[in-house]
């Protein structure tokens, strides 16, 4: 990217436009990876929980036959959050490459996985076969699923504000530099945004992950 | 940086009036002073006192703080006040002080020092917690949950604290498994209170005898005690445990063992008819036994709150 | 979202939106803090009325009969305040650009108009971060003294041991709504003002990475603020600002304004750090190595990671307590399945975090502070950052010392006893610092150095008391007694207050260019000195004596130290009233103008003209030396405001090489 900077003949102007805007490239980065620190002690404040009170089994109540949630509800909506991770991981190689349309497609695709495994989400919640406090499980389980739902739904959100925000942008653009600045700003803004989304989307498909084999298997 | 100005930083180095040796001076007898002052003069009387082993040795553990911090303390203090008398700015200077960054050896020494205090002071309250053996400590009085590490020798005499809003019950197994709302203690035997709670969290703190356990809910907290001398002592909740929380406490007695005997039995006979009625003793109670208990509490005249919260328009005084 | 940035043309001044005009709609339509207000209560009624409908239409209320402590009530309270929160921030505007941009249309300026320097700035969504500074000074004075109101208020009650000037149901309203406002809202009394105001302009930078993160963490502050204290409408909380389940689940729906609003604050925090973070990371000026940024600026960061780290936990635990009382699940109560020690365990996790959080930014003030009042440079930079580090590391493997009494893990006891002791090296550091700056000084005496010195003083009086909270034996008589509460009010009041108000006495001028009065000052600063000592000193007694924590009735025998105590404390608060008219004497009524730089400081901050410019720099600045180079013979100066053409991009180029090699 630093191509677009002609080392010499910049106006001050110029000098600091180019300056901030490889300041907020870079805070694109460092947001993603330290947004995900701190998801990360959030979540883990729920593993912390799954294994203390799986530990203690206060009066045996820890996990009852009774409290078990639907496996392949659980399964699908695990499924769903990663496909749609994992594609967008894939096409982001793409548009990488330069291949805009691919990524459109493929965002899309990644955006309605991601919102079908909120709704089942949803679905699951509504239909739960047990009671929430019907032992240390239920709780965990009751407590971390809309959690993990909200975070998945502004995860759409802000993919969807990234198909909203590519769609103005030429396909050539992504192939060869465009001649103002001001263009090729927009664009390696959008690919750094694009990054990071891809990072914190892949990171939640990782806690999805997890989830789905602390609740359904090491129970 | 700090490696350059080494040099001229070094406090002797300099000519001019020696201030570290000044501060040094200034500071020994203060020090001296002020330990010799807390650990013979005020150590003695210090909290929580010395009615039984634990607070002996919270008591000796305190004094041994004290007589660490008020060197630390002065130090700063002299330096500080030295430094303010010494090196104000006076009036019409408008020049800089000297720049120094930094000096390796005295910020090492600092660390040295600062890293020894604090791993000897670890090391001594790990002693102090009986964790060498030393069964008259026991844990130092303090809870330490179901399963306790440190233990005194021989059979303890065993009493359950059942902690309710706003209450503290006590129950003698080894004498039918009476409860009543009077704690007596005999002098010098190891004493192991199990302390439960039946609603929310308490804490029982016995502050004369050192000993501070909190009460939750479904678990047993064992802490140890040997009481070395006989008295009253008082009986706080310490934690805090909703409205009346501050007229959570009641008063203890501590008797010879005869006489501790001697009640015992009186009042294992008194309260059979209500013993009867009561779960059968537990380290600690659910729900179930818990409306159990509370029923033949009522019979027996001494309900808490019941386990339940009452409504702000309604506080009734315990 | 989180981490979006936005095309150049989006951004203005200070890391403000560009002038738009009105976006020719009459000011009562545009958004700002009247809007906000009708947002905040459309969303109470409407989530109140789910709350109502769910519980009726669903019967959630029996539903789950073997939970005895929970009621009800608690939905419509809880969906009421979140709503409320909602409709609060969308009649800001805080919603307007994600929704423009969700519809792809390009973002807007919200109606604002930048160059509007008016007072109605103040009270909108606004991305400056110099505003942003302010509108967290003012919020945080008011919460700050609406807090210290209620403390009044306990030790009013604590004159007599028997007689009660209010009820225990009221008392203990009182003690809950101080200690929750104290430590929710204080987390944030330097980060907040100073942190968002001075970082960016320390680092030699325009703006902030993320504007919009940093206005939303302020702009939930008030929120919070109204939250907690609508507690009392509710018939307040029983349980402190610490809320022990199960306790706080069997308490009545004040519980709920405790838990939303602390949980509230555990966001605000998080955002701020994060911006704090990402823009000292990212946004540095040319030259403004990592060595040479301002131990105030260090300061931040360490406290900024605490924020994002430790605040999801503090988020996390008050979530499962809302959903142990409307949900009625089961985390905290024990005879399902739950346990109330993973409510202890998670809330101390944050909790002690929390501790330092309330420590580490009035150790980066008066480190920040001594060089220039001594005219030397800082002793030991390196010693100090680390110091600071090292605590933020260290704080977060100290908590299960709150917890030596409770019952659990006995075997944990020396691993936990050795951590605690451990965090008062890098503590220590900030000692060996100010003494080491202290030799061979020439030091003036001027209103913010005097609170840095007495900072030192009541820190290190509570630093020491910590030492014997460390240790087992000595805890177990101290632990929940006024000990407790009189060390942890030396290192708050005493550190964090003091450094507070030392900040304000320093950095006032540069934030308005209006000089608080020196003599006002200085009455201020030696009767809450000496008040502040008269009032806490004694309570280690106190506590030492056998006095528990928030009761409402004492040992008569205690009567004496209490009484002293409470007379004192309002001395104390009439320390601080001196200081409100100060500050609304000078800054309102006379506004005594001081443009230079009345302290002769070397801080990049002070090298702009007070108040800074709109855009903080006219170009960027190239750092050339470290801030503390006092007494130093032809020292450079610290940084090239109008450098020559061609070092900036010099070193952008050298950052993108960094880059590519990583």
């Amino acid at each position: 990217m630093a191509e677009t900077t002609a080392p010499s003949a910049m106006s001050p102007a110029e000098e600091e436009a180019v300056y901030y805007h490889e300041a907020a490239l870079n805070s694109a980065w460092t947001g993603a990876r330290l947004a995900a620190g701190g998801m990360s002690f959030l979540f883990g404040c729920f593993v912390f929980a799954f294994f203390y009170l799986k530990a203690l089994n206060s009066h045996g109540l820890w996990y009852t036959s009774a409290s078990r949630p639907q496996l392949w509800l659980g399964t699908l909506i695990m499924v769903l959050v990663v496909a749609s991770a994992l594609l967008q991981w894939a096409v982001l190689q793409m548009i990488k490459r330069g291949n805009k349309s691919a990524w459109m497609a493929g965002a899309v695709v990644a955006l309605v996985l991601g919102l079908a495994a909120v709704v089942c989400s949803i679905l699951q919640l509504m239909y739960i076969p047990f009671w929430p406090g019907a032992s240390g499980f239920a709780s965990v389980f009751v407590g971390f699923t809309p959690v993990f739902l909200t975070f998945a739904f502004c995860a759409m959100v802000w993919l969807e504000i990234l198909i909203m925000r590519a769609r103005p942008i030429p396909q050539i653009s992504f192939v060869e530099q465009p001649p103002t600045f001001a263009e090729a700003f927009a664009v390696q803004r959008f690919q750094a945004a694009l990054s990071s989304f891809t990072f914190v989307w892949n990171y939640l498909a990782a806690v999805a992950l997890v989830a789905w084999i602390l609740f359904y298997f090491v129970h | 940086m700090a490696a350059s100005s080494a040099e001229a930083a070094s406090p002797t180095a300099r000519t001019g009036p020696n201030h570290g040796l000044r501060i040094f001076l200034i500071w020994l007898p203060i020090a001296v002073i002020a330990d010799w002052l807390l650990y013979f003069v005020y150590g003695p009387h210090m909290p929580p006192g010395t009615m039984s082993t634990s607070a002996a040795s919270q008591q000796f553990d305190i004094k041994v703080m004290s007589v660490l911090a008020a060197p630390v303390f002065a130090f700063v203090v002299v330096y500080a006040g030295y430094a303010f008398i010494v090196w104000r700015h006076r009036e019409g200077d408008d020049t800089d002080g000297p720049p120094i960054y930094g000096h390796a050896r005295i910020q090492a020494t600092w660390i040295t020092i600062s890293a020894v205090i604090v791993l000897c002071l670890a090391a001594f309250g790990t002693y102090e917690l009986g964790a060498f053996g030393q069964s008259s400590l026991a844990g130092a009085g303090a809870g330490e949950g179901p399963s306790p590490i440190w233990k005194p020798n021989g059979t303890p005499l065993q009493i359950q604290v059942i902690a309710q809003q706003w209450r503290f019950t006590y129950r003698y197994p080894q004498y039918g498994g009476f409860e009543t709302t009077a704690l007596y203690l005999p002098v010098g035997q190891p004493i192991q209170f199990n302390v439960t709670s039946i609603d929310v969290i308490h804490d029982f703190w016995a502050y004369q005898l050192g000993v501070k356990a909190d009460a939750n809910p479904g678990v047993n907290n064992i802490a140890y005690t040997t009481v070395e001398h006989t008295g009253t002592f008082e009986v706080r909740c310490d934690e805090l445990c909703g409205l009346w929380h501050g007229a959570m406490f009641n008063q203890g007695n501590v008797v010879s063992v005869a006489a501790f005997q001697a009640w015992a039995h009186k009042t294992e006979i008194k309260l059979a008819s209500v013993t009867k009625m009561l779960p059968a003793y537990a380290t600690s109670y659910d729900p179930t036994t818990i409306a159990q208990l509370n029923k033949a509490m009522v019979k027996a005249g001494i309900a808490g709150a019941n386990g339940y919260y009452y409504p702000p328009q309604d506080p009734v005084q315990p | 979202m989180a981490i979006e940035t936005q095309p150049e043309r989006a951004q203005g001044a200070g890391g403000g939106l560009p002038a738009e005009g009105g976006g020719g709609r009459p000011w009562w339509a545009r958004p700002a803090i009247h809007t906000a207000i009708v947002g905040a209560v459309v969303g109470y009624l409407l989530g109140h009325a789910l709350g109502d409908y769910l519980t009726g239409a669903t019967g959630a209320a029996n539903q789950y009969p073997n939970v005895p402590l929970s009621d009800s009530e608690d939905w419509p309270i809880v969906l009421g305040y979140t709503l409320a929160i909602i409709g609060w921030l969308a009649g800001l505007g805080v919603f307007n650009d994600i929704l423009r941009q969700m519809v792809g249309r390009p973002i807007s300026g919200n109606g604002r108009a930048h160059q509007n320097s008016g007072l109605a700035r103040f009270f909108r969504y606004e991305l400056d971060h110099k505003v942003v500074g302010i509108q967290y000074l003012v919020g945080m004075i008011i919460y700050f003294c609406t807090a210290g109101l209620l403390a009044m208020a306990m030790r009013t009650e604590l004159l007599s041991p028997v007689n009660h000037v209010f009820t225990s149901q009221v008392y203990i309203e009182i003690v809950g709504e101080h200690g929750t406002m104290m430590m929710m809202l204080m987390t944030s009394v330097i980060v907040g003002p100073f942190g968002n105001y001075l970082v960016p302009i320390m680092i030699g930078s325009k703006r902030v990475a993320f504007p919009r993160i940093e206005a939303l963490s302020f702009w939930l502050t008030p929120m919070a603020f109204l939250i907690l204290l609508s507690g009392f409408m509710l018939g307040g909380f029983p349980f402190g600002w610490t809320g022990y389940a199960p306790l706080s689940i069997q308490a009545t729906v004040g519980a709920d304004s405790y838990a939303v609003a602390f949980g509230l604050m555990g966001v605000s925090v998080a955002l701020a750090g994060f911006n704090i973070i990402v823009t000292v990371i990212c946004y540095r000026a040319p030259g403004m190595r990592w060595g040479r940024l301002p131990m105030f600026v260090w300061s931040m960061v360490s406290t900024s990671f605490l924020f994002v780290l430790a605040a999801p936990v503090l988020f996390a635990g008050m979530y499962m307590l809302i959903m142990d009382r409307t949900a009625q699940t089961a985390f905290f109560e024990d005879s399902l399945g739950g346990s109330s020690y993973l409510y202890e365990n998670v809330f101390w996790f944050f909790g002690h975090p929390e501790v330092y959080i309330l420590a580490l930014p009035g150790f980066g003030i008066v480190s920040e502070l001594i060089p220039v009042f001594c005219r030397k440079p800082l002793f030991a930079y390196k010693v100090a950052g680390a110091g600071m580090i090292g605590v933020s590391l260290l704080s977060f493997f100290v908590w299960q010392h709150h917890l030596f009494d409770s019952g659990i893990n006995p075997d944990m006891r020396p691993l936990f006893m050795v951590t605690t002791e451990l965090i008062s090296i890098p503590t220590g550091f900030i000692y060996l610092v100010a003494l080491g700056t202290f030799w061979k000084a020439k030091i003036r005496f001027r209103v913010p150095m005097l609170f840095c010195i007495a900072m030192y003083f009541n820190f290190l009086i509570g630093g020491i008391s910590g030492v014997y909270l460390s240790d087992v034996p000595a805890d177990t008589t101290e632990h929940g007694s006024f000990f407790v509460m009189a060390h942890f009010h030396y290192t708050i009041m005493g550190g964090l207050i003091f450094a507070f108000m030392a900040g304000i006495y320093y950095w006032l001028p540069k934030m308005t260019g209006i000089k608080l009065n020196e003599k006002l000052g200085l009455w201020h600063f030696w009767i809450m000195f000496i008040a502040f000592n008269s009032t806490f000193l004694p309570l280690f007694a106190v506590g030492d004596a056998g006095q528990p924590r928030r009761v409402f009735e004492y040992a008569t025998n205690l009567q004496g130290l209490n009484d002293w105590v409470s007379i004192s404390s309002y001395f104390l608060g009439f320390s601080i009233l001196l200081f409100v008219i100060n500050f609304v004497w000078s800054t309102v009524i006379v506004r005594e103008r001081e443009v230079g730089n009345p302290w002769q400081s070397r801080g990049l901050e002070w090298q702009v003209s007070s108040p800074p410019p709109a855009d903080n720099f006219d170009q960027i600045p190239v750092v050339l030396s470290s801030p503390y180079d006092y007494g130093v013979k032809d020292a450079q100066p610290v940084a090239d405001l109008h450098p020559p053409a061609g070092v900036v991009t010099a070193a952008i180029m050298s950052a993108d090489a960094a880059r590519v090699e990583a």
